[in-house]
């Protein structure tokens, strides 16, 4: 009896975590659906959002994710081929590098974002760009990157390592078409939540890219990312509010397509060098 | 290495040639997430009548618009409130006037409130609605985050410390008070009038209280009458020149009374 009590409560709670994700799933979508069409998504804003589309700000959003994860992904994905593989056991450095990125994955992303003003925008004079956007970004989804990445990357068995060893494979050899590989799903699950976060983010954005809603010509320009918009038209724009939920609608379906096409891309790049599994 | 450094040097001569090009024609705007809205649509006007012109908004609170200014960070800083002595050393221009309306729920039936009763609520000393003549309902105080310009004005007028009030529920921005009072029988909160009007004729339940006999509406606030009202201004730090200038008329003329209208502020009579 109390076993069964165990188990109906847990499915109970299972039940109840995907109600809320369809819960706000379905506002979103019943709210945000009517609002959206194709003159939404490829016209500019008007009235201050409230009328006309979000194709500038579409753009923008793209361009700060591109410059984050060609920043974050090889520096993310070197840091955790070295902390797993090659840094000494019970290094000191090492271990203090993993405290680090530990906490730095715990900081609030409005402290990122007042980081990246303060170093990329006026240190380094690049203003509120997409550039300082996507910089301070690509600084806040690396620490999250790298753990998931090294956790995956120590996961593998270490009979895989003594295997390419003994066929007299180097170590970068065997890194690349052996550990890499197999630690494939952590790779997907680091890069999706690097793309989830930095996709729905707000705070590290408002002072760093800025919240120009025109077309940016080039990557030194202010633009407004999705979720900035999304953040205006709720917050300071009265009657914003459909706008807002479609405008979020195309974020929910932005994020999952990425996340799609990561899974995707990091199967094919790596199923092929390894033929057993 | 060598390629590295030459790509590094060709990049910081970039960097230089568009901040040296920026001096002419671009103009860049910070602070008030209330007035950022309005100063975006006139800045696209302005584009769209002077090709070449650009004008970037950035938002970020009246108090880093003052800080912007100093340190030539912007152009032209966006203040949701007049400016205070010792910030003299800049200069205002008026472009919009916003009034703050205290706003209660929809099925609060009390018809209003003098300065005293609103400052007893406020700091807690009355904790329910029967005590100003409304049903048996504990009231819940809706106050601004620290650094809101509107909370600043709402202190200012009943000369009240932010230590005094004894809030339940802290909120950033108007379109948050609003749903938050909407969602609230018992709340008392206060918002810009524009905004708290439009969502009222649209049907969310809330409602406005008079100030001092005078109605919280547009009008009552662009004819001055209206006690709780602010100035939305542009402020420079030496007297503008060229571009700025141009712009700083522009944003107080009557072409763009129809986007301060918009934006639910009055145009200064």
């Amino acid at each position: 009896m109390a076993d069964r009590l165990f188990a109906w409560s847990m499915s109970t709670c299972a039940f109840l975590v995907v109600l809320s994700l369809l819960w706000v799933l379905g506002d979103v979508v019943t709210e945000g659906l009517p609002h959206i069409s194709w003159t939404f998504l490829f016209s500019a804003p008007e009235n201050a959002g409230r009328a006309g589309g979000i194709a500038p700000i579409l753009v923008s959003t793209f361009w700060i994710l591109l410059i984050a994860l060609v920043v974050a992904l090889p520096i993310g994905l070197s840091v955790a081929v070295w902390l797993s593989e090659f840094a000494p056991v019970n290094s000191r450095f090492a271990n203090n590098t993993g405290i680090v990125l530990d906490i730095l994955a715990g900081v609030p992303s409005i402290v990122y974002g007042l980081f990246g003003n303060a170093f990329f925008s006026i240190y380094l004079g690049m203003g509120f760009s997409l550039l300082s956007g996507g910089l301070t970004l690509a600084c806040m989804i690396l620490p999250i990157f790298v753990r998931t990445c090294e956790s995956g990357l120590r996961a593998v068995n270490n009979d895989w390592r003594r295997g390419a060893l003994s066929l007299g494979m180097t170590k970068s050899a065997a890194i690349w078409h052996i550990i890499l590989p197999g630690a494939r799903p952590a790779l997907v699950a680091g890069l999706i939540l690097g793309l989830g976060r930095a996709t729905a983010e707000t705070a590290a954005l408002l002072y760093t890219s800025g919240y120009v809603d025109r077309m940016p010509g080039s990557l030194l320009d202010s633009g407004r990312a999705l979720s900035v918009h999304i953040y205006d038209l709720s917050m300071n724009v009265t009657g914003g509010d459909t706008a807002a939920y479609a405008s979020a609608l195309v974020l929910v379906i932005l994020i999952m397509t990425l996340s799609i096409l990561a899974q995707g891309m990091v199967d094919r790049w790596f199923k092929r060098r390894l033929v057993v599994s | 290495m060598k390629v590295l450094v030459r790509v590094l040097l060709l990049l910081g001569a970039v960097m230089s040639l568009s901040i040296a090009h920026a001096a002419d024609n671009r103009l860049t705007l910070t602070g008030s997430s209330t007035v950022a809205p309005l100063m975006s649509e006139i800045a696209k006007r302005y584009e769209a009548d002077h090709p070449g012109v650009r004008i970037d908004v950035q938002m970020g609170g009246s108090s880093r618009a003052i800080n912007d200014v100093r340190m030539g960070m912007s152009d032209i800083g966006m203040v949701s409130r007049a400016l205070k002595p010792a910030e003299s050393d800049l200069t205002a221009y008026l472009v919009a006037i916003d009034g703050i309306g205290i706003i209660l729920h929809k099925d609060n039936k009390v018809p209003s409130l003098s300065d005293q009763q609103i400052i007893n609520i406020f700091t807690g000393e009355i904790k329910n609605w029967h005590e100003v003549g409304g049903k048996d309902q504990r009231i819940t105080v809706v106050n601004k985050a620290e650094g809101r310009s509107t909370l600043e004005l709402f202190l200012h007028h009943f000369a009240l410390k932010n230590s005094q009030i004894k809030a339940h529920i802290i909120i950033g921005d108007n379109q948050q008070g609003i749903k938050t009072v909407a969602g609230n029988a018992g709340a008392i909160g206060y918002v810009s009038i524009g905004a708290a009007v439009y969502e009222e004729a649209h049907g969310t339940p809330i409602r406005l209280l008079p100030m001092a006999d005078e109605p919280a509406t547009v009008k009552a606030v662009a004819s001055g009458h209206y006690p709780l009202s602010r100035e939305l201004n542009l402020v420079v730090k030496a007297a503008p020149i060229g571009l700025a200038k141009d712009f700083i008329t522009y944003a107080q003329s009557a072409a763009v009374i129809d986007l301060v209208e918009a934006q639910f502020f009055a145009a200064p009579l």
